[in-house]
């Protein structure tokens, strides 16, 4: 037949696109100790003085160690954390990679993906970070996880804004605070808040349950993960009688949180809002909003005011830690390089690419700037610091108070409805 | 399908032959074509693997498979690291068909399914009837109805959330026109959010209707509507009983690709209400369910719960549309000729 040779030719392309096909992915994983050793790193600074600090970090520790060589892999921070999971559990980890902790920590431990690293801290460490912060990435009393920035969260303000609205002090007290939003709000500058990302909504249920529960509260939650304590309902009725006074901006519902001069960062960067309430990652979104992407000049910061009636200190605060993880098959050199990450002159070169805490003690003292000292301060002087909630009772838990909250803040739901959904989400996971 | 390979042997093997292959090659065929193929060679049979294999590969790699694991995966509690280990049988679909939010996102599916047809459905049909009249301007129009269309949804959608926020242009413009008092949320009062969402979906979706609709029209032989000119019919008269029966098969695809769509609805909702917002303003979908209570939550194993049931509910829709709507449409290419 004539056809045969066509046939033939059909069924090579066919088997060469299918073999092109099979040979691309596959990476080495480089898990040998000793000799030369190849790790790859993960983080999420893709552009500016963020992944310079890295490129630089990286080529000094090649500098100091010949033997190891790290290769940087910066990911797109929304990217990360689903490629990060493809990449465990298809056992193509990268060595060392950005650990974002609590629930999703917690879940690699158990799949059994991340390398114990409790013996590989050292005392140097140890001194510089504190036991607190170590806290943070320990699971069952092992160490999975070096933190390397402190991230605490409060409100952030327009200095110029408050002094424009008569306002001489940050406010201290929940009633000083009620009476400063009616000021900035006669002036048109409202609280800022992107509840469309739903989070940002969330962390004001967070803050009024930290003033409310008390530590142990708190603490008991997290493993019994039953909200039928009553400071949750306090903490409901107190978030639901303040959103009664509408301080937030107009159209809050539909706010992102960091995307866009319309985005409530955006709406602060720009002075259309007075204040909101964030993390301390916020100074460095703010300046990327600013007409001239240059920080905010007049930024200022203020620890969440005392609410009266609650069990937990009005001096606590809350906020986590960033760090990083090594990947179970990772070779020994990982430990050591956390270990370095966390050292006085890198954590200070940390701090100047971020513009963040560094979480080493001796390398906080060349902060310059006014809020993060305001940061520092809040962070050095509370009683206890107590994690982002989604953190502490899980990223399942977290989900179902974004949502509830949300409706909350909308009308549609009512402070049964956060209690009731929380203990509905055990169901789910 | 004029296949110059065939030798003079049958025409009408060849026909079958390629009948089998567009409906997925590969498959055991009923015992009465078996007969009839047996002037097949090896070449041929060679032929159909090589051609179609690469798409049979593709189908069950990338479809098959993927709904086999959401399957496995959906028995399981799982946070998405490692192997899932927590069995818990049907618990998921239990917890899923007792959740309020997840009854609400399928009511809002079906607003979305009868709205979709009930609003785009006449509104394409007289936009196609306009423009299948020599109009001045005719492509230009024709273009500019089909542009929604092409957009992708990510654009349209951040575009749409910027425009109708409450102080966005939408509003801005009422107020500059002196009809502040029209001004709404158009986006988070939960009793206007899903008309919103109709409205965009109209204006986004309405062009592949009329498309679709146009190339219907010009299928429909012009010699009908002039019999019917000559016996004194009018203009309405011909559309009422000659384009529009006529027409019937193309505006059933439409209706089956729209109900799917609907069915399916992800992209627009999740870009213009977030991740969260949809189910507070009402128009939460399964789909934006299935990422909130799965990947947002960390639940991949009730998220794979809830993809398998979004893919029972569409199927079933699919097969039943399919056995009792396009039937006389599919007579025989679907059906077997049964």
């Amino acid at each position: 037949m004539a056809s045969n040779r066509t046939l033939a030719m059909a069924v090579v392309v066919a088997m060469s696109a299918l073999g092109v096909a099979a040979c691309s992915g596959g990476d080495d994983g480089g898990s040998n100790s000793g000799g030369n050793v190849t790790m790859q790193l993960w983080e999420n600074a893709t552009t500016g003085p963020g992944k310079a600090f890295w490129e630089k970090t990286v080529a000094d520790y090649h500098t100091a160690h010949p033997n190891v060589t790290i290769k940087l892999q910066a990911i797109q921070n929304e990217d990360l954390d689903g490629k990060l999971q493809t990449a465990l559990n298809s056992g193509s980890a990268p060595d060392i990679f950005l650990q974002r902790g609590g629930g999703k920590m917690a879940a690699m431990v158990e799949a059994g993906q991340l390398k114990d690293i409790t013996d590989a801290i050292t005392d140097a460490t140890k001194q510089a970070v504190g036991d607190a912060a170590l806290k943070n990435g320990q699971v069952d009393g092992k160490a999975y996880e070096i933190p390397a920035s402190v991230l605490p969260g409060g409100i952030w303000y327009s200095k110029d804004l408050f002094t424009k609205a008569g306002i001489t002090t940050p406010p201290a007290t929940f009633d000083e605070f009620t009476a400063a939003v009616s000021k900035l709000k006669a002036k048109g500058t409202p609280i800022a808040l992107g509840a469309k990302d739903a989070w940002p909504a969330a962390h004001w249920y967070y803050f009024f349950a930290l003033r409310a529960c008390s530590k142990a509260t708190l603490d008991a939650t997290a493993k019994s993960k039953t909200f039928d304590d009553p400071c949750w309902t306090k903490a409901g009725n107190d978030l639901k009688a303040f959103a009664d006074t509408k301080p937030f901006n107009d159209g809050f519902l539909t706010t992102s949180a960091q995307q866009g001069a319309g985005s409530s960062a955006g709406l602060l960067a720009n002075h259309k809002a007075g204040m909101e309430l964030m993390g301390a990652w916020d100074p460095g979104v703010i300046a990327s909003l600013t007409k001239d992407t240059k920080p905010l000049p007049d930024l200022g910061f203020f620890p969440f005011p005392a609410v009266p009636g609650g069990q937990g200190d009005p001096a606590a605060i809350m906020g986590g830690a960033d760090g990083y993880s090594c990947s179970k098959q990772a070779p020994k050199e990982c430990a050591d390089f956390l270990n370095y990450l966390v050292s006085k002159d890198v954590q200070e070169a940390f701090y100047r690419g971020f513009n963040s805490l560094p979480v080493n003690k001796d390398a906080q003292a060349v902060i310059t700037e006014d809020y993060l000292k305001a940061v520092l301060d809040a962070y050095n002087k509370a009683p206890y610091v107590s994690q982002w909630l989604d953190t502490l009772y899980g990223q399942n838990v977290g989900n179902a108070l974004n949502v509830s909250v949300v409706n909350l803040l909308a009308g549609k739901g009512d402070v049964a409805g956060i209690i009731k959904a929380v203990n509905d989400a055990a169901k789910k996971g | 399908m004029s296949g110059d390979f065939g030798g003079k042997s049958s025409a009408v093997t060849e026909e079958t032959t390629g009948v089998l292959v567009r409906n997925g090659g590969g498959v055991p065929t009923p015992p009465p074509a078996r007969s009839r193929r047996r002037g097949i060679g090896w070449a041929q049979r060679l032929e159909i693997a090589a051609l179609s294999g690469p798409a049979i590969l593709m189908f069950l790699g990338f479809v098959i498979f993927p709904i086999l694991m959401a399957g496995y995966y959906g028995f399981y509690k799982w946070k998405g690291y490692g192997v899932p280990t927590n069995f818990v049988g049907l618990d998921n679909y239990k917890t899923i068909l007792q959740d309020s939010a997840f009854r609400a996102a399928l009511w809002h599916n079906g607003v979305i399914v009868v709205s979709s047809l009930v609003i785009q459905g006449p509104i394409a049909l007289g936009l196609a009837l306009l423009l299948n009249q020599k109009v001045r301007g005719q492509s230009a129009i024709r273009v500019l109805i089909f542009v929604p269309y092409v957009i992708s949804e990510v654009i349209v959608g951040t575009a749409w959330s910027l425009l109708l926020q409450t102080s966005g242009a939408v509003n801005g413009v009422l107020d500059a026109m002196g009809l502040g008092s029209l001004k709404q949320d158009w986006l988070s009062n939960p009793k206007l959010a899903i008309w919103t969402l109709m409205f965009i979906l109209t204006w986004k979706y309405v062009g592949f209707a009329v498309i679709l609709f146009l190339a219907g029209m010009q299928n429909i032989p012009h010699e009908l509507a002039e019999a019917a000119a000559v016996d004194g019919a009018s203009y309405w008269q011909t559309q009422r009983r000659i384009t529009l029966p006529l027409l019937a098969p193309t505006i059933r695809i439409w209706a089956f690709l729209s109900i799917i769509g609907a069915l399916q609805l992800f992209d627009l909702v999740y870009i213009i209400w977030g991740q969260y917002v949809a189910s507070t303003a009402g128009t939460s979908t399964m789909a934006t369910y299935m990422v909130t209570e799965g990947r947002n939550a960390g639940n991949y194993g009730y998220g794979n719960a809830v993809a398998v049931v979004l893919f029972v509910i569409s199927l079933f829709i699919a097969l039943l549309y399919q056995r009792f709507v396009l039937r006389r449409d599919t007579e025989g290419a679907l059906t077997e000729g049964t």
